[in-house]
């Protein structure tokens, strides 16, 4: 046990680690700039997860929040376990093959926001009583109103809004790997699990682009049913 | 968006002598208690007896209270308003618009969830306000965390601004070329990509260079190092630990025993 985790670490890992966290946050709030729908604050995360393995994903993301709480803002602190398990599982879903083709990055990222849902359960539940103060919340406090449990309506807004955070955020650091150079990836522990045989092919992202744009509709049309119904 | 990376401010007082180790533990048990303790009023009463006071002794109240306004008051505020109107607990209805309403449980439940959030968040704030980071790091470092962990957090505070910077300057570049960034959804969304690849490439190709240069410094090695600033870790500095630590048990268990 021990052995792997150690694994994951060698000197490059370690510098990658905090220029990771500072891409999550220096991209996060380059996002809230563009006023998207999304956070995108995971890309370094699963960058390392996947490049360096998933004990280093998990350590990236949580020192993300801590440091993103510390330095910037104090209420990104309560959910660094939810930036944990975001890396940890990139990282056991790049292990089993999952970050080499459009398709499985999708698939990666769809995981990775059910992780995500279910851990930020019990934060929100029991820290800030179902209810916490970011924007998706009034989601939340829509279903509470009209009778859903409090457990029921935080995980439904939760599986409703990370997907498409997520994929997006998967396929974004697909992309950025596809671009490096091979000798820029041989350095991590991990390099053989993004080796693409053969290049990835367009009509595969041209699919993976088209699932995203799916879920959005999709998460837009749930949610004129919840408020309009 | 440039945000002061350190809240750290130097200053002569007995908080700021106090060690590192022992103000984190302040801080943590002063959440728990927040979060555990069975009575109403106990993160209400933290915040005037403790934590408030705490800053005062610290000599750094003007600038806690211009941080607790400015960062923690707006997000407490949205959080107790979210949650008056939306918790849908309570029967005697103060307060009714369209499909939400106001009651006193909610009412009260809203200001306590909003008070604990707050009494968390501020106490971190005071902690940072009176505690270098380096010296934090320096001083966990001597008991026993490994010095990676140092690295990390305090090379991600000397990158993080360097980072925002480079972030500014790539938004002015691309937009000077003619990235639309303001307009309509699918032109913000597709103007991602142009702004985050330069910036995760661009400091993606520093990290071999900086790999060889800490190996060369010997990151690596297994050999104990030394440290310039000896951090005083007093009697005194224990006694308090100890008292904090049976202050979060009793807490704790008053929660259990109570409720």
């Amino acid at each position: 046990m021990l052995e792997k985790i150690k694994n994951n670490f060698n000197t490059q890992t370690w510098v990658l680690i905090p220029i990771a966290i500072a891409i999550n946050i220096a991209i996060g709030q380059v996002v809230v700039l563009l006023k998207l729908p999304v956070y995108l604050d995971s890309i370094g995360t699963v960058l390392v997860a996947v490049l360096c393995g998933p004990w280093a994903g998990a350590l990236t993301g949580a020192l993300s929040n801590i440091i993103w709480g510390v330095a910037v803002d104090p209420n990104a602190l309560p959910w660094w376990p939810v930036a944990f398990m975001i890396g940890y599982m990139a990282g056991r879903m790049a292990q089993w093959g999952f970050f080499k083709e459009w398709w499985r990055v999708v698939v990666t990222g769809f995981v990775v926001a059910l992780t995500a849902a279910i851990v930020s359960t019990p934060i929100a539940v029991y820290l800030y009583g179902g209810i916490t103060a970011s924007g998706s919340s009034f989601i939340t406090a829509y279903l509470m109103q009209t009778g859903t449990g409090m457990v029921q309506a935080v995980l439904s807004t939760g599986f409703l809004v990370e997907p498409v955070d997520k994929i997006t955020t998967a396929m974004l650091a697909f992309t950025i790997i596809l671009g490096l150079p091979k000798r820029m990836v041989g350095g991590y522990p991990k390099a053989n699990q993004v080796e693409v045989s053969g290049g990835a092919s367009n009509t595969q992202m041209y699919i993976a682009i088209g699932v995203v744009v799916l879920l959005v509709l999709f998460a837009a049309f749930m949610l004129r049913n919840i408020l309009g119904g | 968006m440039h945000e002061r990376l350190s809240f750290h401010i130097k200053r002569d007082s007995l908080i700021h002598r106090l060690n590192p180790l022992t103000k984190l533990a302040l801080v943590l048990a002063l959440v728990v208690v927040a979060f555990t303790a069975p009575w109403y009023w106990t993160p209400h009463i933290l915040l005037l007896l403790a934590i408030i006071p705490l800053s005062m002794l610290g000599r750094v109240f003007p600038e806690f209270f211009k941080t607790a306004t400015r960062l923690i008051l707006p997000a407490a505020t949205f959080l107790f308003l979210m949650q008056a109107f939306f918790q849908p607990i309570g029967e005697d209805v103060i307060f009714k618009f369209y499909f939400l309403d106001i009651t006193q449980e909610s009412l009260m439940f809203a200001f306590r969830n909003a008070m604990r959030v707050f009494v968390m968040v501020s106490t971190f704030t005071l902690f940072l306000l009176t505690t270098h980071p380096s010296e934090l790091m320096s001083d966990l470092t001597r008991r026993g965390l490994p010095g990676q962990f140092a690295y990390v957090i305090i090379s991600t505070l000397q990158i993080l601004p360097q980072m925002q910077a480079k972030a500014q300057t790539i938004i002015a570049a691309q937009r000077s070329r003619g990235l639309d960034t303001e307009s309509t959804f699918l032109k913000r969304a597709g103007s991602v990509l142009p702004l985050v690849g330069p910036l995760v490439f661009g400091s993606l190709v520093e990290v071999e260079e900086r790999a060889i240069a800490i190996e060369a410094r010997g990151f690596t090695s297994k050999h104990a190092k030394t440290s310039l600033h000896e951090i005083p870790d007093l009697a005194s500095d224990k006694f308090i630990r100890w008292v904090l630590l049976a202050l979060v048990i009793l807490s704790i268990a008053a929660n259990l025993w109570l409720s």
